[in-house]
């Protein structure tokens, strides 16, 4: 049977498929039994009946194979799945998580008005290193942390797609 | 009255403008039987204005300052295509006094007022001038800067508190006192001085009537170029965020019969004194007691005219052509009634989880509301990719009813049949609103968003059952690629490929 350890916010949680035939799925999340009746409507929409309630949920892949973008009307949810391989890459990708370095990319789609910084330029925590325009509106991105810019993706005029890599700030290699 | 000329029927129009605002001007124009002219710029090749135009000219790069903003280009295929007018919609060109006079100049007529009467209303000193002289009343206040604090005292006394102080010089909150009680007024205007002298190197002030609650109310209005002009009723739009309108109404909830007369008349007393021709609209500033200023005019159609086309019944971009060819008004003002409510969502692209930030992007699957009382004014379609370079408004939600509240319900309604996968958009924010007492009681003014953060932050708290069902359909889908993902494989078994090539190849393919 089918089991899968998710990540929902900071709640993991196991998934089990106990039953199944056609739409009719049996499941626990956790130790709580879901009976749903679920139907993939379009290519990202699920409707899913539970306890007589309707329900209309969104799922969109993301760039990442483990990672769902999932919505019901009023709620975003970012859903990962959490296996051996995801928590192997989580540790590898752990280098940004303890501060001393930051990867900004870009939130949305958009424009390059600014480029503030150059390759080998230090910066402070929240100095802002490239600003963007969208639909007549400019963002600025700023840096997470103190360090040393180890890349620059971007030039100024250039067009982004979400989630594209825009500025690498690395360790100061002079402070310890 | 003067003489009538002849009408000259216009055939032909380009318009000069994209998104919801070009497709609602050629939709009055196809039922007319005008054939109609689009531009576009690279971005909007795969743009719905282009494919419903009879004929459609690429202008120029993405960027609206060359494309959408190019008067000689666009001038250029007007003649190319025999446009006989040009109808300029709002935003870009629309209020560009230098474009309406090349356009006559051209030979072509601009669907709008003449240049002189763009220009008079756009610059606030000569409008607010043009209306005092026509008895519409504006915000108190004064003209000359003021350096004495004797006068200032007899200025403020004979404006009436509250008052607003600011430096003439100023800028960014620096010199600026609200005075609401009496004994406030001296110690305030010399704070203001000092602070302004600080600031500026200049203690010169500026004294306003202070509007307290002030909601913004507009009227539509109508002229023919023979002098008549009536006013099609008023437009509540005080839920505003960061200046940008959010919900529009007809009626105002606060309005009553005698103020609309008179804010009415005024309106059509200031389009008057504009020497206006064709759709416009006055903005006045109105406080709780309804004491009403004129705030200034818009030389345009506006992206909330089709609530008032629903209540009053009359096709704004219609009139707006026939008036451009010469026909005179078709009503008076005793032939128009407001007819049951109507309320408009402007729905954006924007993360309202994440500072309303812009989200363009591809749009993966859309449905629209219908039914009973709802106008969808849109442009976007399944595979559009919404660009980066324009306004975040994709749609226009329309509802009519025959009272307000059912409108709200039915706006409600229509809000959550409304589905747009792909972007992020303001629709549930705006459920959010309908659900805010303040809006649903219809006591709110333009302080309502700032006044209801926190309820239309939508902390409600997801519970761990809507946590679930997001992670069971995570589970469902997730486990469905693991199971296609295994079914690609039989078929290459008996190949001889070694188990770990599978796997290999498996990995390749799906990268799970």
């Amino acid at each position: 049977m089918m089991q899968l350890e998710l990540k929902v916010n900071d709640r993991n949680a196991i998934v089990k498929e106990i039953r199944r035939k056609g739409n009719l799925v049996t499941l626990s999340v956790d130790n709580k039994i879901y009976e749903v009746d679920i139907d993939k409507v379009s290519g990202e929409e699920y409707s899913i009946l539970s306890e007589g309630k309707s329900h209309n949920v969104e799922v969109i892949p993301t760039d990442d194979p483990k990672v769902y973008r999932v919505n019901t009307i009023f709620f975003a949810f970012d859903v990962s799945v959490n296996d051996a391989e995801a928590r192997y890459m989580q540790k590898r990708k752990k280098k940004d998580a303890d501060g001393t370095t930051d990867t900004i990319k870009s939130p949305m789609p958009g424009k390059v008005v600014k480029v503030l910084v150059q390759k080998g330029e230090h910066v402070e925590k929240g100095q802002t290193v490239v600003v963007l325009s969208a639909m007549k509106m400019e963002s600025e991105y700023k840096a997470g942390c103190d360090g040393v810019v180890s890349k620059v993706a971007v030039k100024e005029g250039d067009t982004v797609d979400g989630n594209q890599l825009l500025v690498i700030i690395g360790k100061d290699a002079k402070k310890k | 009255m003067g003489k009538i000329d002849n009408p000259v029927r216009i055939k032909k129009i380009l318009v000069a403008n994209r998104g919801e605002i070009a497709v609602r001007i050629m939709r009055s124009c196809r039922e007319m039987g005008i054939e109609t002219v689009a531009v576009y710029s690279d971005a909007d090749r795969s743009s719905l204005h282009v494919r419903y135009a009879n004929e459609a000219y690429h202008i120029g790069p993405s960027a609206s300052s060359e494309s959408y903003l190019r008067m000689e280009k666009i001038l250029e295929v007007a003649l190319k295509s025999g446009a006989d007018a040009i109808h300029p919609g709002y935003g870009f060109l629309s209020e560009n006094s230098m474009f309406a006079r090349k356009c006559t100049e051209a030979g072509i007529k601009f669907i709008g007022p003449s240049a002189e009467s763009i220009e008079a209303m756009g610059d606030k000193i000569s409008a607010r001038k043009r209306m005092i002289a026509a008895g519409v009343p504006v915000v108190p206040g004064t003209t000359e800067k003021i350096v004495d604090e004797e006068e200032a005292i007899r200025i403020i006394r004979g404006i009436g508190l509250p008052v607003m102080i600011k430096a003439s010089a100023g800028g960014g909150g620096k010199g600026m006192r609200l005075v609401k009680k009496e004994e406030d007024i001296k110690p305030s205007i010399r704070s203001a001085k000092s602070e302004a002298k600080t600031a500026f190197g200049d203690d010169a002030l500026y004294i306003e009537k202070y509007i307290e609650s002030p909601h913004h109310i507009e009227f539509q209005v109508l002229a023919d170029r023979y002098g008549d002009a009536v006013h099609l009723f008023e437009r509540e739009c005080s839920v505003q965020r960061r200046h940008q309108k959010v919900i529009e109404e007809t009626p105002s909830p606060i309005m009553t019969p005698e103020v609309r007369e008179k804010m009415g008349a005024c309106a059509v007393a200031a389009t008057k004194a504009a020497n206006y021709e064709g759709a416009g609209t006055i903005e006045f500033i109105v406080d709780d007691q309804l004491n009403f200023y004129f705030l200034e005019m818009n030389t345009r159609l506006q992206v909330e005219h089709p609530i008032t086309e629903r209540v009053v019944g009359v096709d704004l971009v219609r009139e707006q052509i026939r008036v451009a060819e010469g026909f005179p008004l078709p009503f008076k003002q005793k032939d128009l009634k407001m007819n049951g409510h109507s309320m408009e969502c402007r729905i954006y692209a924007e993360d309202t989880d994440n500072n309303f930030m812009p989200n363009p992007g591809k749009i993966t699957h859309i449905t629209e509301p219908m039914g009973l009382g709802v106008r969808c004014d849109g442009y976007i379609h399944e595979g559009y990719t919404i660009p980066i370079y324009y306004d975040p408004m994709i749609s226009k939600l329309i509802i009519w009813g025959r009272t307000r509240e059912e409108v709200i319900e039915r706006m409600r309604r229509a809000l959550f049949e409304y589905k747009i996968s792909g972007v992020k958009t303001s629709i549930k924010y705006l459920l959010k609103i309908m659900e805010t007492p303040d809006f649903r009681n219809g006591t709110y003014n333009t302080h309502f968003i700032e006044k209801n953060e926190e309820f239309l932050s939508n902390k409600i708290n997801c519970d761990k059952h809507c946590e679930d069902i997001a992670l069971i359909a995570a589970f469902i889908e997730h486990s469905s690629r693991l199971q296609k993902a295994k079914e690609v494989i039989p078929h290459e078994r008996g190949h001889g490929l070694k188990g770990w090539l599978h796997r290999g190849r498996r990995a390749g393919m799906m990268r799970l």
